[in-house]
């Protein structure tokens, strides 16, 4: 295959990936703006507890030793200029606009993402979602629906409470590393330099992540074929999608809201 | 318990025992970590074993970097570009609050990639692209029981399988960071030559860089590039139960060799800082 004809096949491949999400995602929204809304309650209640309490313990590790790694990054710069007073504002400004919702995002992704788009896969090559419509039943309002909100619901929430255990993790990190004092870290965080619009943005990209992710995993998961090795590459395929993705749409969001 | 009788309920198997508590729960998931601790310890201690006896078909070798490598080019180029333009937008912006002057922007930033920022964000890239295909593929061998042929044919899947990818992870894992590197230093000098009016010329300063840096962000290379294979080859090997099995392997590669990055980096930052020093 020559170079031309590979790049062809790359843009192919892609735009069937973004329009495929656009079609689900559009389906989806003729779902939930029906009135009433056409979707499966239990279902919803059943993935927020398997996506969000089951993923509390990843994210609370990723937090920690995200905020830890923040201070151990800054270290050098801190002590170069002497401005121990700055830590917790630096740490702030970078956890709480970009990196919380960016690393959340990502280990929500490989957890959450993943795991869906394989029980979905699987679902496809055993042919249940073909019981469900020789059953009448609406697949999309059954199964796609109460996933696409349960992610978003869910990495929304784990990127709040990753922003408070990442900056508890770069606090007690410059503690015990630069002796910087907590209390010094809470007054550079709360001095005047942090304002809301920086929780803010990362909240807007925690959702806009959230939507990117559910899209991906539920359309590669739908669009499983081949036994086994199928439902494993399309589970590749998902956090590949899912992180390029992620990034993308950061960048954008980045500079809508700058 | 009712104990006051001579005989409790429970005693005489009347009611089913008593439903696990907290303690029981996280009694489990510190055995659990334990043994999944030390079945990972197993597979890299054989994986240096075979590597280190040296037998083996150099064809494999260059297929999984072909596999590994070239195949993640572009997705690593595109994402690594991205972040470069982002950190260095957020950078700027908080520079632009506490003092207006980017003269040491590109030096710091420099000095950042160098150390952390390539290494890690890059191997976390890898650590989606490659770890899940590698669990994947191995998963599927798994339960297509063509593993289990392996080893009737006295050939340990570890040798057979997992040295090829670990050999080829450490080149490729290495090769692609350092490009990763430098998408992400070029992304960042034309967004701050753009966004914050930055000279190219001013940007691309490496005063700051010392072997320090250097040392810390090659350990950290060699770290992810062998810390990926294993986790994920693990996971792939230890697959039970059909085509749901092997999404959840690949699952738990993702999440396990991202967990992996993130632990070795902070090891590896807090050595290098006490090492080092902080200058």
């Amino acid at each position: 295959m020559n170079v031309a004809e590979s790049t062809g096949a790359a843009f192919l491949g892609l735009a069937e990936t973004v329009g495929g999400m656009g079609v689900l995602f559009g389906r989806i929204l003729t779902r939930l703006f029906a009135l009433p809304p056409r979707l499966d309650y239990p279902e919803l209640t059943r993935n927020l507890h398997k996506m969000a309490v089951k993923s509390l313990p990843i994210v609370v590790v990723t937090a920690l030793f995200t905020g830890a790694i923040m201070v151990i990054q800054a270290a050098p710069l801190v002590k170069r200029v002497g401005a121990e007073g700055l830590l917790g504002w630096g740490a702030g400004f970078g956890t709480l606009r970009e990196v919380a919702p960016l690393l959340t995002a990502l280990m929500i992704s490989g957890r959450v993402g993943a795991n869906n788009t394989a029980e979905l896969g699987t679902m496809v090559v055993t042919e249940q979602l073909d019981a469900l419509r020789a059953l009448a039943i609406d697949p999309i309002a059954f199964l796609i629906v109460p996933r696409f909100l349960a992610i978003i619901v869910t990495l929304f929430v784990m990127t709040l409470y990753a922003d408070a255990l990442a900056l508890l993790g770069a606090a007690y990190t410059g503690e015990g590393l630069l002796q910087v004092d907590s209390r010094t870290f809470y007054n550079g965080l709360t001095g005047g330099q942090l304002y809301f619009s920086d929780v803010a943005d990362g909240l807007v990209k925690s959702v806009v992540f959230g939507l990117v992710i559910s899209l991906a995993s539920c359309h590669f998961g739908l669009a499983t074929k081949g036994g086994a090795p199928g439902v494993g590459r399309a589970v590749n395929a998902t956090v590949v999608a899912s992180a390029a993705g992620v990034f993308v749409l950061d960048y954008l969001v980045s500079f809508l809201l700058g | 318990m009712s104990a006051e009788q001579g005989h409790s309920p429970h005693e005489m198997g009347l009611t089913p025992p008593e439903p696990p508590g907290a303690v029981h729960d996280l009694g489990a998931a510190a055995i659990d970590l334990f043994i999944g601790a030390r079945e990972l310890y197993s597979v890299f201690v054989r994986t240096l074993y075979y590597v280190a006896r040296g037998k083996r078909d150099k064809g494999a070798v260059v297929q999984q970097m072909f596999l590994i490598g070239n195949k993640s080019l572009f997705f690593v180029t595109i994402t690594m570009g991205f972040i470069g333009m982002i950190l260095l937008y957020q950078a700027g912006l908080q520079a632009k609050r506490v003092l207006p002057d980017f003269s040491m922007l590109g030096a710091t930033y420099l000095e950042l990639l160098v150390r952390d920022l390539a290494a890690s964000l890059g191997a976390l890239m890898l650590a989606t692209r490659v770890g899940a295909g590698i669990a994947a593929e191995i998963g599927s061998m798994v339960v297509t029981e063509q593993v289990d042929a392996l080893r009737m044919c006295a050939a340990d899947p570890i040798d057979f399988l997992l040295v090829p990818r670990f050999l080829a992870s450490m080149v490729m894992t290495t090769a692609l960071i350092v490009w990763a590197g430098v998408v992400a230093f070029a992304a960042g000098a034309a967004t701050a030559s753009i966004a914050f009016d930055v000279p190219l010329r001013t940007f691309c300063d490496m005063q700051l860089i010392d072997w320090g840096d250097l040392s810390t962000g090659l350990a950290k290379c060699v770290a992810y590039g062998a810390a990926i294979p294993i986790v994920s080859g693990y996971c792939g090997l230890s697959t039970f139960g059909g085509s749901e099995g092997v999404g959840w392997a690949t699952t738990r590669a993702v999440v396990n060799s991202s967990l992996a990055i993130i632990v070795l980096n902070a090891i590896i930052s807090t050595a290098s800082l006490m090492l080092f020093g902080a200058k």
